[in-house]
This record gives structure tokens, C-alpha cells and sequence, in this order.
């Protein structure tokens, strides 16, 4: 997920500062799909998360620690969740014939209209700088729980096969 | 001057239906009742397109489609893919050139029966400075007070130069366009 998502970053910067050429369209096409699939998976993800427990946070964590991290989670979903939807308003609204990797057409969820589009390309882009904050944050922090509190929070993701004691 | 000129073609086309009383009738397009689609493709996924100015000039009798002839003139600047962006790229040089070749011909040179109510019209389309020899299938279908003509076609786009450059590629755009028409006409006169 966290590899698909900086692809994706990638890709939405790449395809969004290229000069129109096939190459952008591609881009593009390759920015949506890989959009397409990380909702999905965000859904996948909600759903397991409701149905399973979280991982309890570190006992001796200060509150405004454990507040910071609730939030920053909680601020993740919504833009996971924020920003694909967003950009298929913006190729609805553009009225873009899209198949999801050439496969599945991606329904348009609002109606044809230039300035929806250009509207919500800007809360597009101000979702992305967002989630690239909260990002920092949250890389920052998952770094700083390994190496200066030394604890398992980052290294507890792994499959328990893969962990040495 | 001019006034003359149309006059003496006015004559002259008289003479000549008069002359050749076997060449069918003449028939007008209904603008309103009347489509010109093209779809392209991208991402191999339909991105439809229409012209909305073009006007079709039809002699023909439907028993005796031989002698009849199809002329359309297509404005192609009133090209519209109902998306902002395509609509402005398609106006440059790399693809249709407003600027350059505004208009589009079909002239057709032979007009036959295949069967039942399905014609062909054989001819010449100029479209963007290229002449290309082209079939465009129809059904005619007949009412009481006019006919419909109605049909699709498959053009390469790269014959045209339509989208030249790096666009010749066809990975993203692809290289096939479907025309389809439906032309609602009335006899003239």
C-alpha cells in the first residue's frame, strides 16, 4: 500500500507537470487506474480494520503522543480515502472516457462541467500537499519510534516469521 | 457578374436534368434531424465525437441507384469531443488544423446496390489536404414524406495525417476511427 501510494505520487506529479504529448495521457491513464485500485484496497482495509483490533499503541506513551497519532491516522483514511474520489470527480466532471486499467469503465459520478472540474482539480492538488504533510509526520514518527525510543511500533508490521528477536 | 454566372449554371443544371431524366432524384439534408459522429479511441476506450456542421447533397433513386451521386461538405471546425481540453488540442496542426484545412469533402464517383436496402457510395474524401479513396455503406430507408440514410465507416486516422508527430502512435489514441451518420433528407424541389 505505502509503495502503491508513493508510485502514485509520482505518477500525479509527473503527469500533472508534463507538456501534452501521448506521454502525459499515459500518465494520466496510469495515475487513475493505480487511484482506482488504492480506493479499493482503502475499502478492503476499512473493513478489516472494523473487524479486527488495532494494535494497542505503547504503554508509556505521553497523551499528546498517542492524540498526534490518532489523529494523523484517522487525517490518512480520509485522504486515502479523499483523494481518489476527488480525482474521479475531476475526470467525471471533464467527461473523460476512463477503463480502469483497460478493463473496468469507471461510471461518471458527477455530470459533465468545466468549472467542477477545474474546481475540484485545485482540491485535488490541496488534498495531495496535505497527505504529503501528514506524510512526514507519520514516516517522522514511525522512524522515531525505531531509532530513538527504540520500540517495536514500526518493526511489529512485519509478518512474525520475518522478525528476529 | 456573379448574378449571371449562377444563372448560366442554373441552366445549365436544368439542361442537364432534362438531358439525363434517369439520374434519380434529387434529395436535401434535414440539418436538425440529421448526425455526423466520429469515435476515436483512447486508452482503446470510446471517446465519441460529432461535427456539428455538415450538409449532404444526394441524387439518388433507390431502385436505380446507378447515375446518382453523394456529395457532403463537412465543416470541421465544428468538431466537438464535449471535452474542453480535446476540443482545444484538436484544433492545432497535429491534428485536424482548423487553421489550415477548415473544411472536408466526400465527392462520390459511383453509387451501386449491394442488397435489399443496403448501398454503397464509392468516391474521394479530402479531409486535411489528403485525398483518399473511400466506400461508405448505407440503408435507405423511404417514409412519406422523405428518407433517412444511415451508416458507419472505419478510417485510419494516420492516412489523413490526423495527429501526426508523436501522436502517430496509436498506443494512446488509437489508430481507427468509427464515422457513423444518420441523415434525414427531403426531396428538393
Amino acid at each position: 500500500m505505502a509503495v502503491l501510494i508513493l508510485a502514485q505520487i509520482t505518477l500525479g506529479v509527473m503527469a500533472a507537470t508534463w507538456r501534452v504529448s501521448p506521454a502525459k495521457l499515459e500518465l494520466f491513464f496510469w495515475h487513475k487506474s493505480t487511484g482506482m485500485l488504492i480506493l479499493a484496497l482503502v475499502a478492503l482495509r476499512l473493513l478489516w480494520r472494523l473487524a479486527n483490533p488495532t494494535p494497542a499503541l505503547p504503554s508509556g506513551m505521553p497523551a499528546w503522543e498517542r492524540a498526534a497519532a490518532r489523529s494523523s491516522h484517522l487525517l490518512l483514511y480520509l485522504l486515502m480515502i479523499a483523494l481518489p474520489v476527488s480525482g474521479w470527480i475531476v475526470n467525471s466532471a471533464s467527461n473523460i472516457p476512463f477503463r480502469i486499467f483497460w478493463l473496468i469503465p469507471l461510471p461518471a459520478i458527477v455530470a459533465a462541467d468545466k468549472s467542477t472540474a477545474d474546481l475540484v482539480a485545485l482540491v485535488h492538488g490541496g488534498l495531495f500537499a496535505a497527505l504529503a504533510l501528514v506524510l512526514v509526520a507519520h514516516i517522522g514518527a514511525a522512524l522515531r519510534h525505531h531509532f530513538v525510543k527504540r520500540n517495536a511500533v514500526l518493526i511489529r508490521m512485519l509478518p512474525d516469521a520475518w522478525r528476529t528477536p | 457578374m456573379k448574378e449571371i454566372v449562377v444563372l448560366l449554371g442554373l441552366c445549365g443544371l436544368v439542361l442537364a436534368g432534362a438531358l439525363n431524366p434517369a439520374q434519380g432524384a434529387d434529395w436535401k439534408m434535414d440539418a436538425a434531424g440529421s448526425k455526423l459522429e466520429f469515435i476515436a479511441t483512447f486508452e482503446k476506450t470510446a471517446a465519441p465525437g460529432v461535427f456539428k456542421e455538415f450538409d449532404a447533397r444526394l441524387r439518388f433513386e433507390p431502385e436505380k441507384p446507378a447515375g446518382g451521386s453523394l456529395d457532403v461538405t463537412i465543416k470541421v471546425t465544428s468538431a466537438d469531443m464535449s471535452i474542453a481540453d480535446v476540443n482545444k488540442e484538436i484544433r492545432g496542426k497535429d491534428w485536424f488544423d482548423y487553421a489550415g484545412f477548415p473544411q472536408a469533402e466526400f465527392r462520390s464517383t459511383d453509387l451501386r446496390r449491394k442488397e435489399g436496402n443496403h448501398y454503397v457510395a464509392r468516391g474521394t474524401l479530402s479531409l486535411k489536404g489528403v485525398k483518399q479513396p473511400v466506400e461508405v455503406p448505407f440503408t435507405w430507408t423511404g417514409s412519406a414524406d422523405g428518407a433517412t440514410m444511415e451508416g458507419e465507416l472505419t478510417l485510419k486516422r494516420g492516412a489523413f495525417g490526423i495527429g501526426s508527430g508523436e501522436w502517430a502512435a496509436s498506443n494512446v489514441i488509437g489508430a481507427d476511427v468509427k464515422v457513423k451518420f444518420k441523415v434525414k433528407l427531403r426531396k428538393a424541389g
